[in-house]
């Protein structure tokens, strides 16, 4: 799917009767990751390499950042991993009621790829460490008011929506946008949402490291009776050790990074992963949650103490030997000032 | 007709503030603004470089640029797509003040000082020296603040203070439960401590010591934090026990209350506004008759008994003034790093930029070039910008040492960081100048951060000791170690004098393009220069003192040679650590261009110092050489220029938008109506 959709995008860029692209799912999903069982395969056999044509998927999501014409994806159902990566990219993101988005990778044994590292430190405060370390899950609504959604449009006018699209002959992004806008509606925040806790999550959730922003939780579940609070070090407490510390560190880099630097830097963290010398969470990960399902992962390192700062330093090095290189994009001759990463 | 509906419309969106209609302003003929990094490919990876030139903590300094850019109270400024962090230096100098207290409250809630003085290990030393590198890059006022709180006042508990000072005060200042100021500086005394006038006896009878201010040169002046928010002072005054002057000794002093209102006896004015740091509420203190408890004394070196006896293990009050003293080190090694700093975001501003603004077209009809493509520009640039790398990795190394610190190794250290607080500080100042020049009119903007550094930076060339002063020191010490070591008739051992022990070095009597690049010619030209002025310092010091002259006065008269030599000394050590810093590196495009950039350190170094040629080292063909290569080395670094400012780490949010697309910084719709 991602070399498919890759291929597509290259040739509608050149293609001038191509004025903009609507990306949407079938079912009740727009995507809800990669194909995670063909790649644990292969990396069981000990050929992370193939796994490793991840390389498609970054160039993939690079092109999606610098588009010169504008992306449009309805995001009408489930929004995860690599779909999530497919879209938020993009110049526009439709949220509806079905809409459902997370970044569930620390409870997998990995950690938030697919340019995560990029889009969800570029949220307000430290929603983002919130939203990669603990996998939450986000409703249309949600994802409207931090902005990882552009629209919120109910379900029900979406085969409108696209048939103005279809009509719209324009690359401009204010007419798309106004275009959006008209069949778009305020949506109104649960009242269980995370997004009226924000101050707790900047609380707790800025803090340097993860033992302490655990620590900070339990302090603040001792002041208040909350369930949020709960499920939240719950959350926490399940994922993986090794992967929470590395998905902080790779969030509060990305903020200061641009999408291709965040995305090379990615690649790098992902074969790590894929080598699984230095974790093999991931596969453990794979088995308890997708494949056994007894959603009772046995983590190694199992405890926070026990991941050292070395171990997690190893995640971002180069990879030694093995003829292996940095991700390196492909030029884009002729990128106009408004191709940048659009969050 | 025609002419009215127009004019009908034009006030018509005056009046509805809607932007120009398109096509009054044709596109064609417009300046456009594209980003040097689609234009320049990076020949090595940027990540990879800031590794070494940071060398330690990233991760935490990573987290602390976070904590500024997603709050509010750093003041986040968005200009055309982007979004900058800068304190507002357009405030009143009262908002200043207020608004850095506050931001150190909320680094406080947030654990960034947790160990600063309860944790002595290296790896808390070289975590605090990064997150006080991260907060200069924000705000030198709020590094300032932190550092007369944290290394003066909780510094001088530290190493003046013994056991039950430590008990009783670190963990307070730690978490701010106190603010500490340090009360040295005199009206009439600054880099002559020794001379400070603040005086101090002791009352036996009720145990107590009297602290006074006996004529106005000897109020306390300068003192940052006194002004307005600070509760407790370290106060240096003479000692006088039993009517002898002891010296110079240090006080613990409160001089506010838990509410604010100053204590009595103590009188406290403002020092007004200043030039720049007006974050900082700089305060003048007078005592009159101030009573503190004898335990007040900071008595690691010296004691003075209840019933009024002075007691030292040192004797030699110039031994103990010396160790006394050493202590202030971690202030001069904060500075210097602090300095490197404040280069590199200057560096990067001003050299993003001329990847970006074009000026005058060399052929007719032609595009106009850009700015970083003329040699002159890369000429005035490009070497400060190596400059400033081999400054990284002297400063860098110099961390190393200090929190590795031994009793032997602290002579080394205070040489060496008196020489870099000097040198790496007047590098500053002339590496802001040129980067304003080189942003053109745009320098002159407060939020285009550069040309304010100016002012920001400008204290750190007298603070902690006047870098003249400093300099002197360096050469007196290396004098003292070459009249020891000539007496003792035993081969130089310390301050990195050990290649005295070979053969004078020998300069090939023809430079080449290659020979001059080569580490061993460049190395031997630092060291003959060190060698030869260390000799003839010493030799004309000796002519004065023969002719009768005290040790003091000659030094004074040998001053031209003095400075020489400091500054000799100082760029052989860095080139010697920039060297080690390139050996660490494995063959590959990283290592090709810490090799470049080290040439070019040392060719500059080598063009520079009118030493060479006025002393014989260089001769005037080898000097042409050596200046040509300059040129040469310029436009080989021409194409790393973006891959090496981009090394230095700075966020672009603690840049400018000069380093981005100022065409858009600065379009009508980014204007606040």
């Amino acid at each position: 799917m991602v070399s498919r959709l890759l291929e597509l995008l290259i040739a509608y860029e050149e293609d001038s009767n191509v004025k903009l692209v609507i990306v949407k799912g079938k079912g009740r999903a727009f995507c809800a990751g990669g194909d995670v069982p063909a790649v644990v395969r292969d990396c069981s056999k000990g050929d992370w390499r193939s796994g490793a044509n991840y390389f498609q998927k970054e160039y993939l999501l690079n092109y999606m950042a610098t588009y010169c014409k504008p992306q449009v994806s309805i995001l009408n159902g489930i929004v995860m991993g690599v779909g999530a990566g497919a879209s938020i990219h993009g110049r526009f993101r439709v949220a509806t009621e079905n809409s459902v988005f997370a970044m569930p990778e620390t409870g997998l044994g990995v950690f938030p790829d697919v340019g995560a590292s990029y889009f969800l430190s570029r949220l307000q405060g430290f929603f983002g460490e919130y939203v990669g370390l603990t996998g939450a899950r986000l409703d249309g609504a949600e994802m409207l008011v931090c902005g990882l959604a552009t629209h919120f449009v109910p379900q029900q006018r979406l085969s409108l929506l696209e048939e103005a699209l279809h009509k719209l002959d324009s690359s401009d992004p204010a007419i798309v946008s106004a275009t959006i806008d008209k069949y778009s509606q305020q949506p109104y925040l649960k009242e269980q949402s995370a997004y009226h806790r924000l101050d707790l999550i900047d609380r707790c959730f800025s803090l340097r490291t993860v033992e302490d922003i655990l620590s900070a939780l339990e302090r603040e579940a001792l002041n208040k009776n909350d369930d949020w609070i709960s499920t939240t070090i719950k959350s926490l407490k399940q994922a993986s050790p090794t992967s929470l510390k590395v998905s902080l560190r790779s969030i509060r880099q990305g903020r200061l990074q641009g999408v291709g630097q965040c995305l090379v830097r990615e690649y790098r963290m992902v074969c790590h992963i894929l080598r699984g010398k230095v974790s093999r969470d991931f596969i453990e990960g794979y088995r308890a949650i997708l494949l056994d399902k007894d959603k009772n992962p046995k983590w190694e390192p199992s405890k926070l103490e026990l991941v050292s700062e070395d171990m997690v330093d190893s995640f971002f090095s180069m990879l030694d030997g093995e003829d292996w290189e940095d991700l390196k994009f492909p030029a884009r001759s002729n990128l106009p000032v408004s191709a940048t990463a659009k969050l | 007709m025609e002419q009215v509906t127009r004019r009908t419309q034009v006030l018509r969106n005056h009046l509805l503030l809607q932007s120009t209609p398109p096509g009054l302003l044709s596109p064609n003929h417009c300046v456009n603004y594209s980003p040097p990094d689609v234009a320049e490919p990076l020949s090595f990876n940027p990540t990879d470089m800031r590794i070494l030139l940071d060398a330690h903590n990233i991760p935490d300094r990573d987290w602390l640029f976070g904590l500024f850019t997603q709050s509010h109270l750093f003041n986040p400024l968005p200009r055309g797509a982007k979004v900058f962090v800068l304190p507002d230096y357009n405030q009143p100098m009262e908002q200043q003040r207020e608004v850095t207290m506050e931001r150190i409250w909320y680094m406080l809630e947030k654990g960034v000082y947790e160990g600063w003085l309860t944790d002595t290990s290296p790896e808390a030393q070289m975590r605090r020296f990064a997150l006080l590198e991260v907060i200069g890059i924000y705000d030198h006022s709020l590094a300032i603040k932190l550092g007369v709180h944290f290394f003066l006042w909780g510094g001088a508990i530290q190493f003046f203070g013994t056991k039950s000072h430590h008990d009783k005060w670190l963990t307070d200042t730690e978490n701010y439960t106190i603010k500490g100021c340090f009360a040295m500086s005199e009206l009439g005394h600054g880099s002559n401590v020794r001379g400070i006038e603040t005086v101090t006896t002791y009352d036996s009878n009720s145990g107590e010591f009297v602290i006074n201010t006996p004529c106005e040169s000897a109020q306390k002046y300068w003192i940052g934090g006194a002004a307005k928010h600070a509760t407790h002072t370290i106060v240096f005054s003479q000692l006088k026990i039993n009517g002898k002057n002891q010296g110079v000794h240090a006080f613990i002093t409160q001089i506010r209350d838990a509410d604010g209102n100053v204590c009595p006896n103590i009188r406290i004015a403002d020092c007004g506004h200043k030039i720049g740091l007006n974050g900082v509420d700089n305060g003048r203190i007078w005592f009159n008759n101030v009573r503190i408890p004898r335990e007040n004394l900071l008595n690691s070196v010296a004691d003075v008994s209840p019933d009024g006896q002075y007691l030292s293990a040192i004797k030699d009050p110039d031994q103990r003034f010396a160790a006394f003293l050493a202590p202030l080190t971690t202030g001069r090694v904060n500075i210097a790093i602090a300095a490197i700093y404040s280069s590199k975001t200057s560096l990067a501003i001003a050299i993003r930029y001329s990847l970006t603004r074009r000026a005058f077209s060399v052929t007719p009809n032609g595009p106009e070039v850009l700015l970083l493509d003329y040699p002159s520009h890369q000429r005035r640039l490009l070497p400060l910008l190596a400059k400033t790398y081999a400054m990284s990795f002297a400063g860098n190394d110099l961390k190393k040492i200090y929190v590795k610190r031994t009793p032997e190794s602290n002579k080394i250290i205070h040489v060496v960081s008196s020489a870099y607080k000097a040198t790496f500080t007047w590098h500053n100042m002339r590496t802001l100048q040129e980067c304003r020049e080189a942003c053109g009119g745009q320098g002159l903007k407060t939020e285009n951060r550069v040309g304010h550094l100016k002012s920001e930076y400008d204290v750190q060339s007298t603070f902690e000791g006047d870098n003249n002063i400093l300099m002197q020191q360096v050469s007196k010490a290396l004098f003292s170690e070459y009249v020891a070591t000539k007496k003792r008739n035993k081969p130089f051992k310390g301050l990195g004098l050990e290649h005295m022990n070979k053969p004078c070095p020998v300069i090939p009597s023809q430079l080449t393009s290659s020979n001059v690049r080569c580490s061993e010619f460049q190395v031997n030209a630092f060291c003959l220069r060190e060698r030869d002025l260390l000799h003839r310092f010493a030799t004309e010091v000796s002519k004065y003192q023969a002719q009768g002259q005290s040790k003091e006065y000659a030094f004074l008269l040998s001053y031209q040679l003095a400075e020489d030599l400091g500054r000799a000394f100082s760029e052989r050590i860095i080139l010697q650590t920039f060297i080690e810093a390139e050996a660490t590196v494995p063959s590959g495009p990283l290592k090709d261009i810490l090799s470049l950039m080290r040439s070019m350190y040392a060719l500059i170094c080598l063009e520079e110092d009118a030493a060479f040629l006025r002393y014989g080292y260089l001769t005037t063909d080898n000097a042409a050489v050596v200046r040509k290569e300059v040129t040469k080395v310029c436009s080989e670094l021409r194409p790393h220029a973006l891959a090496l400012v981009n090394s230095f780490g700075i966020p672009d949010a603690f840049l400018s938008p000069i380093a981005f697309n100022w065409i858009d910084a600065n379009a009508w719709s980014s204007v606040h109506h």
